[in-house]
């Protein structure tokens, strides 16, 4: 949200709008004193973690903080390429699942692609 | 009788934080309380002729601190409100002068005498601004809508914090609000979300403020002025009692969205929530 708003919905901010939202950007670095150095290796890391699950849109990834009432975050915009979800699956042993399988856990992947439009 | 002692402080110089303190100690003594405000500016004096007592000084606050004089021979009494007193700022003294257990001390001397000790701290975040609030039960941050004065009070709220003071409530000056309705200045809202905290008042601009000052007569005097109206209920919610923000009626959506900050409505939460 925040900044990304701008971009995508609106078209003009106005200059109170502007403010504001420079004020939460300037205000979260003043207050944590995270440096872009910090903010990029964050960024690394969050795209490791999310990329077992998720292929992301690595170009359009942006992360920042910002500061919303009295509290600080971080602002991660992570476009999603596609979902990978695989898993194993293990039922118990007592379900109508485990006898069908005859051992063995069942291997399952879902996979969705983004709606391009 | 619980006196207490509150600090007028903002970070950034040049927001109001002297006309607040002249202001919201004259009106506190209006309504009949026992009132010292105190200018803790050392080296650079104004508090006394924002009253327009700085014709009546001899002692200093300096003087009581090294006990060169008694207290009470430096409190100025004021003209008109006879519970109303000055301790003034020395002008010829380094603003080092003073250390903070000094000024707990000084605090601890005149919360017997009265009800509301009012404390006008220097600009910046060295040792004026501990000194001044060193003492305090409570903190009024004074800000403007502009970027740079909101920076600094909340680099002063996080020093408030971290000193183990209460969270300050916010004094917000010179608001415009054809500015803000035009969306060339931020609002009330915008502040209060990107600073978090609670509001005690908004003062909108009013040139009526110069006059006052020029004359050495603090604008809650003049009740027919948008800010002398708006000061006094500030003062009155430091009393405790609820009184509605009637001071910036010029914009309907601005007052619906303040009526939800004062806690009139679920909207601030909502959107503290959801992001």
């Amino acid at each position: 949200m925040g900044v990304f708003e701008f971009m995508i919905g609106r078209k003009k901010p106005t200059p109170g709008e502007v403010a504001k939202e420079r004020l939460k950007v300037a205000l979260a670095h003043d207050r944590i004193k995270v440096n872009p150095e910090l903010l990029e290796l964050i960024k690394h890391d969050l795209l490791k973690a999310i990329s077992q699950r998720m292929e992301i849109d690595e170009q359009h990834v942006q992360v920042n903080m910002a500061r919303e009432g009295g509290f600080d975050k971080i602002l991660a915009d992570m476009p999603v390429k596609r979902q990978k979800i695989a898993f194993e699956w293990d039922p118990p042993s007592h379900s109508p699942a485990a006898s069908a399988l005859k051992g063995g856990p069942l291997h399952v992947e879902i996979e969705r692609m983004r709606d391009d439009k | 009788m619980d006196s207490r002692v509150i600090t007028i402080t903002s970070g950034k110089g040049g927001v109001g934080k002297t006309t607040t303190t002249a202001n919201l100690g004259t009106a506190l003594a209006m309504m009949g309380k026992k009132v010292a405000v105190v200018d803790s500016d050392i080296g650079l004096r104004n508090l006394d002729a924002v009253l327009g007592l700085e014709n009546r000084i001899v002692y200093d606050l300096v003087d009581v601190v090294e006990g060169q004089c008694r207290l009470r021979q430096a409190l100025i009494k004021d003209k008109r409100q006879p519970e109303l007193y000055l301790l003034p700022a020395a002008q010829t003294r380094d603003k080092n002068a003073v250390n903070s257990v000094q000024m707990e001390q000084l605090c601890q001397q005149l919360r017997p005498e009265f009800d509301y000790i009012i404390i006008d701290s220097p600009a910046g975040i060295e040792q004026g601004f501990r000194n001044a609030i060193v003492g305090a039960d409570e903190i009024i941050i004074v800000a403007n809508p502009e970027m740079a004065s909101v920076r600094d009070a909340d680099r002063i709220i996080g020093l408030v914090e971290s000193a183990g003071k209460p969270e300050p409530r916010l004094i917000l000056n010179r608001l415009r609000p054809e500015m803000v309705r035009r969306g060339d200045m931020m609002d009330v809202a915008d502040v209060l979300e990107v600073l978090g905290v609670d509001l005690l008042g908004i003062i909108p601009e009013d040139e009526n403020i110069i006059i006052a000052i020029n004359k050495g007569e603090p604008i809650v005097y003049d009740k027919r002025t948008k800010a002398g109206r708006a000061y006094f209920n500030a003062a009155q919610r430091i009393l405790g009692e609820e009184v509605p923000l009637e001071e910036v009626t010029e914009a309907t959506s601005l007052m619906e969205r303040l009526r939800r900050l004062m806690g009139f409505g679920p909207a601030l939460t909502e959107r503290r929530v959801r992001s």
